[in-house]
């Protein structure tokens, strides 16, 4: 599957920074500054997709280990690696955009409050997800476990949350949101350029990890048939 | 039966119990040294201190409750009984969470004793929250346990694992019992304590369906 995907990679690679370039532009340029935060709410523009995409990250590892459950396909188990690996520098980068707008705004970089816990404990999972692999030799087994793991996260996910939340929050409401728009119709095509460009973006980095981890393998499992065949 | 077998294990070997108890008592130890306690911030910090004693002898416990089917290749011989592996689960499940309970009864007077806890007329209330938290963690921990088995560096992925997932098992068990030990009305924790037998339920589901697929050969 991973091999004929060279040109789409290319592509998705050239739409990412297309899309990012113009987002970036019409945030910083475009986007009239935020009423009560002033400039500092441009950051809005990254931290937001940063954490879209990094839970979209996590959907897609769960879909992708339902799918290997499922068929037993070993691109499942690729795609679902490598959504993780991909996605866990998301979860850091929203963090950091995150820590960057709450320091002039809360007055402080961290604060235990419920999202920030969520999002926090979100990327311990993701992190555990990469060391079980990394620790089980078993190529199958590995993806067998990793795929349960990934399973159970998910279904913890919004348990964690919910009990988090409980416990306190501080955080504002979400921008985004069913109910309507909270900001002005200039940062939201600004936004929304933004998200376009993360996913894109996301998607690229998937591929080329997946195939990554895919050559790999193969380079690994022909080094040793030659090896056998030497000693034959 | 299978949590019979462990349980007879265990009281012929006494290795684990054993190991799980002192090393709640030097837990005990360390927060005294660690921490100025007096009568205000006990009672502040005493429901947070209790559950991290707990959970961190129950780490003990539940990393090493399949070294033994490993070492002595036992699990093969549990997977060829006549019973589907959900049971081995169950079985595994009951056998953690009786000593880690066992390790609770031992460990709570000490704590009542050495910290001055006002506990009467809520004995029953925190046995219920006690219960509830560790068949919670011990839920999780004997899926995580078997999943880290065969793993490299077991002793540091198990709780990797565990306690990023155990997370609303905690923040529930301390809430409740940071309520009992306030004398709290019931009302109060009421809600945490529901919290819990929900978590319980669904971490018990998901445990029994995942081990399925971690013990397919």
């Amino acid at each position: 599957v991973f091999t004929r995907l060279d040109p789409l990679q290319r592509l998705l690679g050239l739409l990412a920074v297309g899309l990012l370039s113009l987002g970036l532009y019409l945030s910083l340029v475009q986007a009239p500054p935020d009423y009560y935060q002033g400039e500092i709410a441009r950051i809005m523009n990254i931290h937001v997709p940063f954490a879209k995409v990094s839970l979209l990250a996590y959907l897609v590892a769960f879909l992708c280990s339902v799918a290997y459950l499922w068929k037993r396909s070993r691109a499942a188990d690729y795609l679902a690696h490598a959504s993780v690996s991909v996605g866990i520098v998301f979860v850091l980068a929203t963090i950091a955009a995150g820590a960057i707008w709450g320091k002039p705004t809360w007055n402080t970089w961290w604060t235990w409050d419920a999202r920030l816990v969520s999002f926090a404990i979100l990327g311990l999972i993701m992190a555990g997800y990469l060391m079980l692999r990394a620790y089980l030799e078993d190529p199958e087994k590995r993806a067998r476990y990793a795929a349960v793991l990934a399973i159970i996260g998910f279904v913890d996910l919004p348990i964690i949350h919910l009990s988090v939340r409980w416990w306190r929050t501080l955080h504002q409401p979400a921008s985004l949101s069913p109910q309507g728009l909270s900001i002005a119709p200039e940062m939201m095509v600004a936004l929304s350029v933004m998200l376009a460009g993360m996913v894109v973006l996301f998607v690229y980095l998937t591929i080329v990890t997946a195939r990554g981890l895919y050559l790999r393998d193969e380079l690994e499992a022909s080094r040793i048939q030659r090896i056998c065949e030497a000693r034959l | 039966m299978v949590a019979w077998k462990d349980i007879r294990m265990e009281v012929r070997g006494r290795e684990q119990i054993t190991s799980m108890f002192f090393f709640a008592l030097l837990v005990l130890f360390v927060f005294n040294f660690t921490l100025v306690l007096d009568s205000r911030t006990t009672e502040l910090l005493m429901p947070g201190l209790i559950w991290v004693a707990f959970c961190f002898t129950g780490l003990i416990g539940l990393g090493r409750s399949f070294q033994s089917e490993r070492d002595n290749q036992c699990i093969e011989a549990l997977l060829m009984a006549p019973v589907g592996k959900g049971a081995i689960y169950l079985g595994k499940l009951l056998g953690n969470f009786l000593f880690m309970l066992a390790v609770e009864i031992v460990l709570f007077p000490l704590f009542v004793l050495f910290f001055n806890l006002d506990v009467s007329g809520r004995i029953l209330q925190l046995a219920g929250v006690f219960v509830l938290g560790t068949l919670g963690l011990a839920a999780l921990g004997t899926l995580f346990s078997a999943m880290t088995m065969q793993s490299r560096a077991r002793e540091v992925m198990f709780p990797i694992l565990l306690l990023p997932l155990a997370i609303p098992v905690l923040i529930g068990a301390v809430q409740a019992t940071g309520g009992i030990l306030a004398h709290e009305p019931w009302s109060e924790f009421a809600h945490w304590v529901q919290l819990l037998a929900v978590f319980n339920l669904i971490f018990v589901v998901l445990g029994y369906w995942g081990f399925e697929l971690i013990l397919e050969e």
